[in-house]
């Protein structure tokens, strides 16, 4: 199954980015699960450091086999998604009052992680198997039925922000299956028109608030504004060259609330400066370059579809999550990827670097 | 397999798309990169003090009022540790919950709770406020166990005010309290901010820069609970000086228990004559300073204010009263000085006399009487002839010369002069012309003048003295523990009127008859001391005023007693006053004055202390005396 003359083909120089700002993110996760009066270290960063390898492992694996045997397959990946995302809704571990997680013994995970994945593989499978051309709206239809039945089962975790994590995937492998900007544009103009139902019907009382003190976060300090607030300080205090390693007082002291997690970037932007941001974001700019290049070298359309949607997911998520470090944005329990504390997102990451890497080392015909 | 090769149309747009996708991303993650440049360089500076206020909180740490010291040594005032339990309102999420909490905890009323933090409502919200002062063990242990529910709780121990002494002296060592927003804008309370403890009577009120000294701080890093973690710098606190003053705890005990035992409210004053350091003052009714210190409460306050016997009052300097019969010792010293008596003159009291034709009465029939007689039987008659022939100028010349009717400049707050009229006060207050007829009421001590206590206690210390008219002082010496340092308080320099040996000698043995002899004083005699005094009667309403109010037997209608005193006469060493509130007639102030005198000779040849004097049961005695004056007035 797998030659090994294709290691050659293997894009080291992402794989080096990737591991760096892996690095990055694991000393970040050090610092943030550090407790500076006993002096000891978080679980979190041990956690951490095992999901790094085993998501190194799944990355492997996902290298070696063929991608295109993985597209011929996705409907039956696509079936085992969608059953354990039920599942998770049936049995799920209950944290916060919502059910994501779910576990097999001592092993658990948060499938919703995988389902951008799942989605990108059968999506740019479906659209890169059939007949090129315009496509007649059926296709789009089914498309978006494709999506929607995760989208929903996630969303009634309640996991709203991974939901919505589905769609820049989604919507980029359409686009470049051929949906006309055009018809975005019709859809576009239907989300917002569909906005204030959406906030009346469709959101919760505690995303109501993360939204409204989002656009006037001093309303209520002390409330879901202080996230926000407490970002900003952090990030603003690290100034040129940060506090310095484990010398951040809002991230020591505990003013960020999950800093180890979402507030990541946060730490980092505290500890190292702006010369950490700078190069932090050097980094993932690379890698989503670097990314998109296997798209363009891809042998096939499906190969294209795929990598255009995974990157497509990851730069959504990092763009999203770095705004919302910084306090520009929404608090959302969306994770940084690669950085961010959290085995699935790690290894889900990873494993669609293994794909992306996949697409670019079989780009050959033979 | 299925994977098919692109068609070159296909492929193009593909390629478009992706190049779209490219330039996206660097323009958004440049995007970025200037909006992290904007925060963390153009802001830098804003957001770090931010960060750097959520983690260091500066705790003040009050200094003690320094300790007072009585004139031997023994402690006055002093500090004891109380528990205050104080709120940090920016780790509060919702406030009234927060105070309903904690009134259920400690079972205070959660609108108190909530009206003490509003009074500091504009403070930072990082000061802690304080919620509950002197906090019982009790509701401190129910907090500390309910530290999860009430986060932005602390606990501080601060020195509070201790008067172990309760309410002897209350007036002339005064109060604390918090200072008032009206004070925050004096002088005298210069860099103080709110919440701060100051006097505000008294000593402590008048030293209070002296005794404040300086808080200390700690800084101290927090983390988001409020936990202190760290102590990142301690300043400590710079304890105040500590005052002695020259009350001796002794007498001052002495004077209040002679008080309480004859029943009186009113006043006493007792001097070093020679130096005119206050040997003890008192007030009464009084109140105790101990229930201001930590912070006294509403109810208490207004029981306080709105008590008709007004026991915040300091009567020995801020009562005005007629002084009646002790002023025939200025109109004496008046007379002989400007000549128009001689000591040996003889003059003959029918019972009173008429006077620009209207007869004024004595309170008895005298006969023959020479000065010194005069003064020790207190014939009101021989003193009507003195103010007719003095007139009210040269009267208002020699009060106002051996400090009657101006202030003593004493080192207390708040003090009020008493009156003294002259021609020049009529027509400036009332636009009239002086009668002479008024001379006559003015010349025993009643009409339009009044005096404080402690202004007739100034004034008999000059009579002892030979003429030098002391500045009272309560202050005798600091020492300050941050410096090390003590200083001595030098008594300023007294006024002195040039007195005639011969006027003092006649004074003098009119005072010494009234209380060694025929007069009016015998009460206050004590063998071998050779005390001089006088009694006097103070009207509290007219005669018309009296009668008007007949058999409604108020006390408030009954006349004050004065004492003045000295001694010994020719040596003095004490010299003072008394003053009893409805004590009808002076010589029931006279045994104050005399247990006083009693506990300062024993001490002073270091002998035991007199007993207290029994409790007298007082109204039968003022019946059975009150029928040897019937009628007169002005008299005793």
């Amino acid at each position: 199954m797998f030659e090994h003359r294709l290691a050659v083909y293997i894009d080291w120089a992402l794989l080096v980015a990737i591991g760096l700002l892996s690095v990055m993110g694991a000393a970040m996760v050090f610092s943030a699960t550090y407790d500076p009066t006993s002096g000891t270290v978080g679980t979190e960063f041990y956690r951490q450091l095992l999901a790094l390898a085993v998501g190194a492992v799944a990355l492997v694996v996902c290298l070696m086999v063929d991608y295109r045997t993985l597209a011929d397959r996705s409907w039956l990946v696509y079936g085992g998604l969608v059953a354990v995302l039920a599942l998770t809704l049936l049995v799920g571990t209950e944290q916060g009052g919502a059910r994501r997680w779910i576990g097999i013994g001592p092993l658990s995970g948060q499938p919703s992680e995988l389902a951008r994945l799942v989605l990108a593989l059968v999506l740019a499978s479906a659209y890169g198997r059939s007949n090129p051309g315009p496509r007649a709206l059926r296709d789009w239809l089914l498309g978006g039925a494709v999506v929607a039945l995760p989208f929903l089962l996630i969303a009634r975790q309640p996991d709203l922000g991974t939901a919505v994590t589905l769609v820049p995937v989604c919507l980029t492998i359409m686009v470049f299956a051929g949906l006309r900007v055009r018809v975005l544009a019709v859809v576009a103009l239907l989300a917002v028109l569909a906005t204030p139902l959406v906030w009346a019907y469709g959101l919760e009382d505690y995303q109501q608030r993360r939204i409204s003190s989002f656009l006037d976060p001093e309303q209520d300090p002390q409330g879901a504004g202080y996230q926000q607030r407490q970002a900003r300080i952090t990030v603003g205090s690290g100034g040129l060259a940060g506090r310095g390693f484990l010398q951040g007082t809002q991230n020591q002291y505990n003013f960020l609330p999950v800093a180890h997690n979402d507030f990541i970037f946060s730490v980092l932007a505290e500890e190292l400066g702006f010369v950490g941001v700078s190069i932090a974001l050097g980094l993932y700019l690379f890698v989503v370059l670097r990314a998109l290049g296997a798209a363009w070298v891809a042998r096939d359309s499906t190969g294209t579809y795929l990598v255009a949607g995974i990157v497509a997911g990851f730069t959504f998520q990092v763009i999203y999550n770095i705004t919302m470090s910084a306090g520009l944005a929404p608090v959302k329990g969306l994770t940084l990827p690669l950085m961010s504390f959290g085995g699935s997102s790690i290894i889900a990451t990873l494993m669609g670097f293994g794909l992306i890497l996949n697409v670019r080392m079989r780009r050959f015909r033979n | 397999m299925t994977g098919m090769p692109p068609p070159a149309g296909d492929a193009r747009r593909a390629r478009n798309l992706l190049s779209l996708f490219q330039h996206l991303v660097v323009v958004i993650f440049a995007g970025l990169l200037v909006s992290f440049w904007n925060v963390q360089i153009g802001q830098h500076e804003r957001f770090l003090a931010m960060a750097e206020n959520n983690h260091q909180r500066r705790l003040s740490l009050r200094a003690p009022r320094g300790a007072v010291l009585d004139r031997d040594g023994e402690v006055l005032v002093e500090n004891r540790h109380s528990l205050n339990i104080s709120l940090v309102r920016d780790q509060v999420e919702d406030l009234d919950a927060w105070i309903e909490r904690l009134a259920r905890t400690t079972g205070l009323d959660p609108a108190a709770v909530a009206a003490a933090v509003d009074r500091h409502r504009h403070d930072p919200s990082s000061r802690p406020i304080v919620v509950i002062r002197d906090a019982s063990l009790a509701q401190v242990a129910s907090v500390a166990a309910r530290r999860l529910e009430l986060p932005g709780l602390v606990v501080e121990q601060v020195p509070t005010r201790h008067y172990p002494a309760a309410t002897y002296g209350a007036h002339a060592l005064g109060y604390v309290g918090e200072v008032t927003d009206t004070q925050l804008s004096q002088a005298h309370f210069d860099g103080l901010r709110s919440g701060a403890i100051v006097g505000h009577a008294g000593i402590e009120h008048a030293y209070n820069p002296r005794l404040m000294g300086t808080d200390g701080a700690r800084h101290v890093i927090v983390n988001s609970l409020g936990r202190e973690i760290d102590t990142i710098r301690e300043v400590a606190p710079v304890e105040g000086q500590q005052l002695q003053l020259t009350i001796d705890a002794d007498l001052q005990r002495a004077a209040e228990e002679a008080f309480r035992a004859a029943g009186f409210d009113g006043a006493a004053v007792v001097l070093d004559p020679r130096s005119g350091e206050v040997l003890a003052l008192v007030s009464r009714p009084a109140y105790d300073p101990n229930a201001f210190a930590a912070g006294i409460d509403a109810a208490a306050w207004t029981a306080l204010t709105g008590d008709p016997l007004r026991p915040l009052q300091n009567r020995a300097l801020q009562g005005r009263y007629s002084p009646g019969s002790t002023f025939k010792i200025v109109m004496a010293i008046a007379a002989l000085e400007e000549g128009v008596v001689e000591p040996e003159d003889q003059f003959v009291c029918r019972g009173g006399g008429v006077f620009y034709g209207r007869f004024f009465a004595c309170h008895t029939t005298h006969g023959s009487v020479d000065l010194p007689q005069a003064l020790a039987r207190s014939c009101n008659t021989y003193f009507y002839r003195l103010g007719q022939e003095l007139g009210i100028d040269r009267i208002h010349e020699w009060a106002t010369a051996l400090g009657l009717g101006e202030l003593t400049g004493i080192d207390l707050p708040h003090e009020v002069r008493g009156l003294i009229p002259s021609r020049e006060w009529k027509r400036a207050t009332h636009g009239d012309r002086w009668y002479a007829g008024e001379t006559i009421s003015v010349a025993i001590g009643q009409g339009q003048v009044s005096v404080t206590p402690l202004s007739m206690a100034v004034m008999m210390s000059a009579v002892a003295n030979g003429g030098r008219v002391p500045a009272p002082r309560v202050l005798r010496g600091a020492f300050d523990g941050g410096t090390g340092t003590s200083e001595i308080q030098a008594s300023p320099d007294p006024s002195v009127v040039q007195l005639e040996p011969e006027t003092l000698a006649a004074v003098r043995r009119g005072l010494w008859m009234a209380v060694n002899g025929v007069g009016t004083a015998r009460r206050a005699r004590l063998r071998g001391r050779d005390v001089i005094g006088k009694t006097g009667t103070a009207q509290v309403v007219s005669l018309s005023g009296r009668r008007e109010a007949a058999g409604t037997s108020s006390q408030d209608l009954r006349d004050h007693g004065w004492f003045v005193f000295a001694a010994p006469r020719d040596d003095a060493r004490i010299a003072g006053v008394v003053l009893a509130e409805h004590g009808e007639h002076g010589y029931l102030a006279a045994p104050i004055a005399r247990h006083v005198m009693e506990t300062f000779f024993a001490k002073e040849d270091g002998l035991p202390l007199p007993a207290s004097p029994p409790a007298t049961s007082l109204p039968a005695t003022v019946v059975a005396d009150a029928a040897q004056s019937n009628g007169a007035r002005g008299g005793q």
